[in-house]
């Protein structure tokens, strides 16, 4: 049949058993692909023999019917962990006193510390700019922001906190006045031990601060409700800044003296603990900062007295 | 001490031709801050007006405080520094170092100032020729109190000192913590342990440990070392000294850094041992230009219970393991150390071992040194104020009669002489000498003494040699 068939009729043929070859190939494939398991997210947990919050990771992972593979770093885990260290060491921190755990993988994200992982397991990416590296041990945890992440996401946040409280963590938040929604959400529920809120200075020099402007009411509802925490402390830094004129300077006595009046109205009360604190170059986000001449220490205690009239626990930060 | 039940108050011995005469100032007790003439005449007097210390300035103002707060929350933590004209108005005021609520009291501020403060242009808040503190104008260096905690001294709340200074305006303008010097001070390994087991508590807010307990701040002012170019004794430089820690230092007021320190051991070099222990001391101070002795260090060395350490049979705990049952005042070399001029028990003509303690503050006293070369001492804790020539003659003497109600003591915390001419209010007072009396002749109504009576000679005895007392008439020879 072939061999009667003319020149065009034999290459129409030819192309047709080719194309009925790859599509058996690809159906064979497909096939294939069908009789395997169903890929499953691996979740990987890198922990220490006696680390609570590790025990506390672990737990939420089971109660919510996440399966996972743990290796204890002091026992049987140690090698892998040394072998997962040394190709992510850019990707994980440790700070004097070792690797904080747990620590977890999925395969694609690295995650460290109790409240970030169990804040990934609960959102993914939602919480990020809420929740940050704790720097706290034993029964506080910190690197809670309530004015740093996305107030629809408040509700991950709180089931995140709520977790952590039912297992006799106490909780250290910041807030920097932003997101009072979320802040009153978190008092309401009872689910801050301590809050030290910056008050940047007052709210019109918020954007020249922070490069972000905060509405003054939001800012005097984070004054009040953050006093109304068990234990609280207020806190500004004598930082530099960039007004509109884009001339760097660091804010007067007089505005600190704005700030601190700031707080008593929103409270009704000068008795607040109120600290001022030096300003790290190193933390400045605008470069026009980072290279501001540190003010001498002698020059606080005139912030300290104009800050005193309507604040009068004020003390300098050592 | 044994001091009799009765004896003589108020001037008891003066010699005019011998005195850098002047007026006397000190707080009479429960009573207010009294001005005594040479004959002990109270010749003015502010009434209520408390001081830790008091101290008179020229034109016959005063600087002292209005009050104290309650012993139930602080410990010696005056409310204010004042300074207050003749008749008794204030002047001056700054109290706006702290705001302070106790139980049951209306908050307000405080300076929490104690043991001492000094006004500008005096370094020492004492007479001394051209420095002159300021009477308007001019900042105050003020020792207080804060409230800290700081787990490498001890895990225990600390009453901590600082020393601030404040302008006219009442503005602070600088501040110097002691505890954040706390690793430049050299405490042996065995003084850290006692010191972090028992920072000395005291009944404060709650108890506190009053750790360092310094009671002398002043400025170097001009002086020969820096004239020679030792940095160390800048003449903004502050010396203090802390009674608990037996140190005496040098800060240096530009880098807040300890630059010149004796203690808290005795038992270093060779220098150091011939110097001997300083213990539980007050009011070093350096003795200021245009005075005899100018540059050196003025002391007076309680002696008593002070220190930290290594435990031994009088302090089982090794906190106050520093111990010695007579006073001193040495006036030191501060590069040396070698002492210039000391009185002691032995200067006073006392007993050696008998009567040491016969000359003896273990609390509060001062030191000043007289343009004439003697030296005022406040033997504190008897309310005891005498004029002593540089032979250790006494020239005149005075015994506070201002016993309080709260607690039976006349003690005086420190005075000081000041010129006449500081008192332009009052014409200069006659001087009377008080001759020395026969204390073997001195007797109260009633009491009679006819040594020439009832006398019969007994037969074979011999003369009475000098006394024997029941201890080494060998000292412990010196090292070195």
């Amino acid at each position: 049949m072939f061999l009667g068939m003319s020149p065009e009729e034999r290459l129409l043929a030819n192309d047709n058993a080719s194309r009925t070859i790859l599509e058996l190939r690809d159906a064979y494939r497909q096939q294939k692909a069908n009789e395997r398991k169903p890929e499953k997210m691996t979740h990987q947990i890198y922990s220490a023999t006696g680390c609570a919050r590790c025990h506390i990771t672990k737990r939420f992972m089971k109660e919510n019917g996440m399966d996972y593979e743990e290796y204890d770093i002091e026992a049987d885990g140690k090698d892998a962990f040394a072998k997962f260290y040394r190709v992510h060491r850019a990707e994980i921190y440790r700070d004097k006193d070792g690797v904080e755990f747990p620590v977890y993988t999925d395969g694609s994200v690295i995650r460290q510390g109790v409240s970030v992982v169990i804040g990934h397991l609960v959102a993914g990416n939602g919480l990020d700019g809420f929740i940050g590296r704790s720097t706290l041990h034993g029964e506080w945890i910190d690197g809670f922001n309530i004015s740093g992440g996305d107030p629809s996401r408040a509700g991950d946040l709180l089931k995140v906190m709520a977790y952590l409280k039912q297992n006799n963590l106490k909780i250290l938040l910041t807030t920097d006045g932003r997101n009072p929604e979320v802040l009153k959400a978190v008092h309401d529920e009872n689910l801050g031990d301590r809050i030290v809120m910056e008050v940047k200075g007052p709210a019109e020099l918020y954007e020249a601060l922070a490069g972000e402007s905060i509405d003054p009411n939001a800012l005097e509802t984070s004054i009040r409700l953050a006093a109304r925490f068990p234990d609280y402390q207020f806190y500004s830094i004598v930082a530099p800044m960039i007004p509109k004129d884009d001339t760097v300077r660091y804010l007067t006595p007089e505005e600190i003296g704005e700030t601190a009046k700031t707080i008593e109205k929103a409270t009704g009360s000068k008795k607040h603990p109120y600290e001022l604190r030096p300003f790290d170059p190193d933390s400045a986000v605008d470069d026009r900062l980072k290279s501001a001449e540190p003010l001498p220490a002698n020059a606080f205690f005139k912030y300290r007295t104009s800050a005193r009239q309507y604040m009068v626990m004020t003390q300098i930060a050592k | 001490m044994g001091i009799p039940t009765i004896y003589p108050t108020g001037t008891t011995l003066f010699d005019p031709g011998k005195c850098w005469s002047g007026y006397t100032l000190f707080i009479a007790r429960e009573t207010g801050c009294a001005l005594v003439d040479m004959n002990g005449n109270v010749v003015h007097l502010w009434k209520g007006l408390h001081g830790f210390p008091t101290k008179l300035l020229p034109g016959g103002q005063v600087m002292g405080s209005l009050g104290v707060r309650s012993p139930k929350y602080g410990f010696m933590d005056y409310m204010d520094v004042v300074q207050v004209d003749w008749d008794g108005n204030v002047v001056w005021k700054f109290d706006q170092y702290e705001y302070i609520e106790d139980p049951g009291q209306e908050g307000m501020w405080m300076a929490r100032q104690h043991h001492d403060y000094q006004r500008e242009g005096s370094p020492v808040g004492y007479y001394a020729p051209g420095l002159t503190p300021l009477v308007e104008g001019g900042n105050t260096l003020i020792l207080g109190h804060k409230d800290v905690r700081d787990p490498r001294i001890s895990d225990k709340p600390l009453l901590d000192d600082v020393i601030y200074e404040v302008n006219w305006e009442g503005d602070i303008i600088w501040e110097w913590v002691c505890s954040e010097h706390f690793d430049e001070m050299d405490f042996s390994e065995a003084a850290r342990n006692a010191l972090c087991r028992n920072p000395t508590m005291v009944v404060g807010k709650g108890e506190v440990g009053d750790w360092m307990h310094m009671n002398s701040i002043s400025t170097l002012g001009p002086n020969r070392w820096y004239d020679q170019g030792d940095e160390r004794f800048h003449p903004d430089n502050i010396i203090w000294d802390g009674r608990q820690s037996n140190i005496i230092a040098v800060t240096d007021k530009e880098s807040g850094r300890i630059v010149w320190q004796v203690g808290p051991d005795y038992d270093g070099n060779q220098a150091v041992r011939e110097l001997g222990w300083i213990i539980g001391q007050h009011h070093a101070h350096m003795i200021p230009r245009g005075l005899p002795g100018e540059g050196n260090i003025l002391v007076f060395d309680n002696g008593g219970f002070s220190g930290y350490g290594s435990p031994n049979p009088g302090a089982p705990t090794g906190h106050n393991n520093a111990l010695r049952d007579y006073s001193r005042i040495i006036e030191f070399n501060p590069i040396t150390l070698k002492v210039i001029w000391q009185y002691s028990y032995e200067e006073a003509g006392f007993l050696p071992k008998m009567n040491n303690s016969d000359f003896y503050s273990p609390l509060i006293s001062s030191v000043q040194r007289l343009a004439n070369g003697n030296t005022l001492i406040t033997e504190g804790s008897s309310g005891r104020i005498f004029e002593v020539t540089e032979a250790f003659e006494i020239v005149w003497e005075y015994v506070s009669p201002y016993y309080g109600i709260n607690k039976n003591a006349n003690f005086v915390y420190r005075a000081y002489r000041v010129p006449y001419d500081w008192v332009p209010q009052l014409e200069r007072p006659d001087e009377k000498e008080i001759p020395k009396l026969d204390r073997s002749r001195f007797r109260v109504p009633g009491s009679v003494w006819k040594p020439e009576e009832g006398v019969v000679e007994v037969e074979g005895t011999l003369p009475y040699p000098g006394p024997q007392l029941c201890v080494s008439k060998v000292d412990e020879p010196k090292d070195g």
